[in-house]
């Protein structure tokens, strides 16, 4: 295989260079902590170690997709994590009423951003730049800067419970099943139309390698204590915005609003309604991060998320997106949460100092889009 | 042998295998203005691109005398200091830096240590000004302070900052008012008193006429002729410019026109950047349906800006009123427009017309994909059949319909462009320069489809800056100058000259 056969395989097989990047990591550290790292138990703890970033990689990939930036993340999960703890403090208000508030609120902020980009024209930077300030001085205005502690045992269920051993397995039976009728759906759907449909091998071979991942998946995590809360939810938002992104009108809109903004628009879509609509979305992620940090810490903290944007946004670059937007998909980003989640579990298992571990993801995050760049520019011209 | 400044001498650039231009010369005096004219992608530009070293010595043949020394440069710096100084068309100014430290852009006056010797630069800019009679210009203030007028004057300051001895003006007037252009002529005349030559490029006869000794015109890449300015009139200049026969390239067919359809009036488009100059100026006109109405005129006369005021997408202040069918539509967005039945092919296909990285299926079904979708979701079978239809319709050459288009040939592109926005069925198809980069098989098959549309009782537009093809295939033909409707022709038995004699401002023309 010539240099340029390699390029060429990985640009359009990115998902097995990045599969392949974590099994080296994972071996990696297997080997250093003499077969401490590849536990259930460990395993368990790396997922949802990910679990919150990849909540908002979820979100941040369609907005560095659209071809914009969102800074202020970090700063409304604190916002958003603040007030669920508030709440349920000091208005000892039900859990679902709680949820509903928080998430009606994340939408909110998330379309208030969006507003502003898309419809008053300040570039992304500057209006994410502003709430990365604004948010946490809120939050730190409503908690005094103290922190809010959690009353209400459901409330920290989301962050911190289990499912049921035989949940966890009727839920994996139930993605398989799901898994399985869309493919024939599809293949049906083809044949109605008269165009060619694939060999029935194929299809069957990959639902193979989706049930043996399923298996593995669910039977590791039931070793430990079975399949995190939050895991799960972050699970279900890859399924829902994959499926968005591949199967939907508005996922295809906000792929070509990054690749060609003007050629989008004279085709007649409507392209700041998509791009604020895409904001929105991450406001919702930012619930999501803010409900899932705030239940695990059992508390609202004044700098909670501190940070988040940026290792969300890393997670993004390291899963393939591109910074000229156009590019990126939400495994992708999964992915690179869980290789930026890797990282940190693994050296801190070691005993790697924190500052280390920080100049090791600055070098991973400039290696990533450096190996993308290079790859990528046989193609571009 | 030293009588010219300037000989170049049977010049050929060829650009893989396609002569640009096929033994040019050109011969420049002293203090002599020479026009240079020619129809659009006549060459001009190509041409000044060699003097200037643009292309280096060695990647065109022929020879370029200067001073009477050949000269073989190879960067367009050693042509600068040699004193052929280029003004292209769009201005090369740093809007934010001071008039000073653009007329010293590269060229800056230092003290030890690189500090910059401002108290000698704005001395020298000064005098400068004085010299171009802008002296109450203040050179310490940033350029985007000057209208276009006072910034093309920067631009020659600058160029005689270097000790220009020939200036090369593409197209200097293209973005000035009546007054500026003025006072841009009066400087070339008193240039050419203080013996600097000067080159300039117009469409713009009369200008041309105002102030060239010498006009040389060029065709096809080929020399046509050098005369004097005196004792030429304007015709024989467009004689000389058009001289050829339209080649049966064009497939016409006859198909019938009905009544007027839509309507447009007063549409005015004023300048992005220098609002005090229309780019559109008060033009009304009508189209029938079933008729394929040709616009003509030279680049930057405005017949863009009228299609993307007609779609809705005209970047500055426009106004416009539009008919449809007997009523009045009001179209804010290309979103109205598509919906309401116009859809526009843009010029710029790579900038307007594709989106580079998804699929050449995904290009087609863009404006219409929330027929394929129930509750927002795709029906992705339902989707690609349609794309399948709409690939073997305008038999586009693609392995895949999953292939990103941006790996297609331009032609196959423009297809697919054209699929795109003929699946929300407009009722007026608006092409800008439809053949533009693209091959001449495709050309035949997009002028084909056009017929097919006309029959089937589409209204199109067609801008185009191939004169040939507007007169191939168009039923009426609108020749737009300096952003006014300068002409409105039934397109029987129309020739070249009549057009171009129109587009260039000649009112005997309108009689026709």
């Amino acid at each position: 295989m010539t240099t340029r056969d390699f390029k060429r395989f990985f640009s359009q097989y990115k998902i097995l260079a990045l599969l392949l990047a974590i099994a080296m990591i994972w071996l990696f550290f297997e080997q250093l902590t003499d077969g401490a790292f590849l536990t259930p138990r460990n395993f368990s703890n790396l997922l949802r170690q990910m679990a919150i970033t990849g909540m908002l990689a979820s979100g941040m990939v369609f907005i560095i997709i659209s071809g914009e930036i969102d800074l202020s993340v970090g700063a409304s999960l604190g916002l958003l994590g603040g007030i669920a703890a508030i709440l349920d403090y000091t208005y000892q208000l039900p859990m679902p009423l709680i949820i509903l508030i928080v998430v009606a609120l994340g939408i909110g902020i998330g379309l208030f951003n969006g507003y502003w980009v898309a419809y008053l024209r300040v570039p992304s930077f500057i209006v994410s730049l502003a709430g990365f300030l604004a948010f946490r001085g809120i939050l730190l205005g409503i908690t005094k800067g103290t922190t809010v502690p959690l009353e209400s045992e459901p409330m920290i269920m989301i962050g911190q419970a289990y499912l049921p051993m035989m949940l966890g397995n009727f839920l994996g039976v139930a993605v398989f099943a799901l898994m399985a009728f869309l493919t024939f759906r599809t293949r049906a759907g083809r044949a109605q139309h008269g165009l060619a449909v694939p060999p029935l091998w194929q299809d069957l071979g990959k639902l193979g390698v989706i049930g043996v991942l399923i298996v593995g998946f669910v039977y590791t995590l039931n070793q430990y204590e079975g399949i995190p809360v939050p895991v799960l939810v972050t699970l279900v938002i890859l399924g829902i915005f994959s499926f968005m992104a591949n199967q939907t009108v508005f996922g295809r809109r906000i792929y070509s609003v990054g690749s060609n903004l003007e050629a989008t628009r004279l085709s007649g879509v409507n392209v700041r309604a998509v791009k604020m609509l895409v904001f929105g979305m991450m406001g919702l992620m930012a619930a999501f991060a803010g409900l899932t940090t705030t239940a695990r810490l059992a508390a609202g903290s004044p700098s909670a998320g501190t940070l988040g944007e940026l290792d969300a946004i890393a997670s993004c670059f390291i899963g393939g997106a591109s910074s000229r937007g156009g590019v990126g998909t939400v495994y992708g980003a999964l992915i690179g949460a869980l290789i930026m989640a890797s990282l940190d579990n693994g050296m801190s298992m070691l005993g790697v100092e924190s500052f280390w571990q920080m100049i090791v993801k600055g070098a991973i995050l400039l290696l990533a889009v450096w190996i993308d760049v290079v790859s990528g520019a046989g193609s571009e011209r | 042998m030293t009588e010219y400044l300037l000989d170049m001498r049977g010049i050929v650039k060829d650009f893989n295998g396609v002569k640009a231009l096929d033994g040019i010369d050109l011969k420049v005096r002293a203090g002599e203005v020479v026009g240079l004219c020619g129809e659009n992608g006549a060459g001009k530009s190509t041409l000044m691109k060699v003097l200037s070293a643009v292309y280096p010595y060695g990647t065109w043949q022929g020879q370029i005398f200067w001073d009477g020394h050949e000269l073989k440069a190879t960067s367009i710096r050693e042509t600068e200091e040699a004193g052929i100084v280029i003004i292209h068309q769009e201005l090369m100014l740093v809007p934010q830096l001071s008039v000073a430290e653009n007329i010293f852009m590269g060229n800056e006056i230092t003290l030890p240590g690189g500090r910059m010797n401002y108290s000698a630069m704005y001395k020298r800019a000064e005098e400068l000004m004085a010299e171009l009679k802008m002296p109450d210009v203040n050179v310490a203030l940033p350029v985007y302070h000057y209208g276009g007028g006072h910034q093309q004057l920067i631009e020659i300051a600058k160029a005689l900052n270097k000790k220009a001895r020939l200036l090369i003006l593409d197209e200097p007037t293209s973005s000035l008012t009546k007054s500026e252009t003025e006072i841009l002529l009066d400087i070339i005349r008193d240039l050419k008193r203080k013996g600097v030559a000067c080159v300039m490029i117009s469409h713009k006869l009369d200008e041309i006429a105002a102030v060239c000794d010498t006009i040389s015109v060029i065709r096809d890449g080929a020399h046509v002729g050098t005369r004097p300015m005196s004792g030429m009139d304007t015709n024989e200049i467009i004689t000389m410019m058009v001289g050829r026969e339209i080649k049966n390239l064009f497939p016409r067919e006859e198909h019938p026109v009905g009544e007027v359809f839509f309507e447009a009036r007063n549409v005015t488009c004023l300048d992005v950047n220098n609002p005090r100059r229309k780019r559109v100026d008060n033009i009304s006109f009508q189209l029938r349906k079933g008729e394929i109405l040709g616009v003509a005129g030279l680049v930057g006369a405005g017949r863009t800006e009228l299609a993307m005021a007609i779609f809705g997408c005209y970047p500055g202040q426009y106004s416009a009123e539009l008919w449809l069918d007997g009523r009045r539509i009001s179209v804010d967005s290309p979103r109205a427009a598509v919906t309401q039945g116009i859809c526009l092919v843009p010029e710029d296909r790579k900038r307007h017309g594709i989106v580079p990285l998804q699929g050449v299926g995904a290009n087609i079904t863009m404006a219409v994909l929330g027929e394929y979708a129930r509750h927002g979701v795709i029906n992705a079978e339902k989707e690609l059949c349609q794309i399948e239809k709409s690939i073997a319709r305008m038999r586009i050459k693609t392995a895949s319909p999953d292939l990103p288009i941006r790996g297609l040939s331009g032609g196959n592109q423009q297809k697919a462009v054209l699929s795109k926005m003929l699946l929300p069925n407009p009722k007026v198809l608006i092409l800008d320069e439809p053949t533009r980069g693209v091959d001449v098989g495709a050309k035949y098959e997009i002028y084909k489809l056009m017929f097919e549309l006309v029959r089937q009782g589409l209204s199109i537009i067609m801008i185009s800056s191939e004169l040939p093809e507007v007169l191939g295939i168009s039923d009426r033909v609108l020749v737009i100058g300096e952003g006014q409707l300068r002409g409105d022709f039934i397109n029987d038995g129309l020739t070249q000259e009549q057009v171009l004699t129109a587009a260039l401002g000649q009112s005997a023309a309108l009689a026709a």
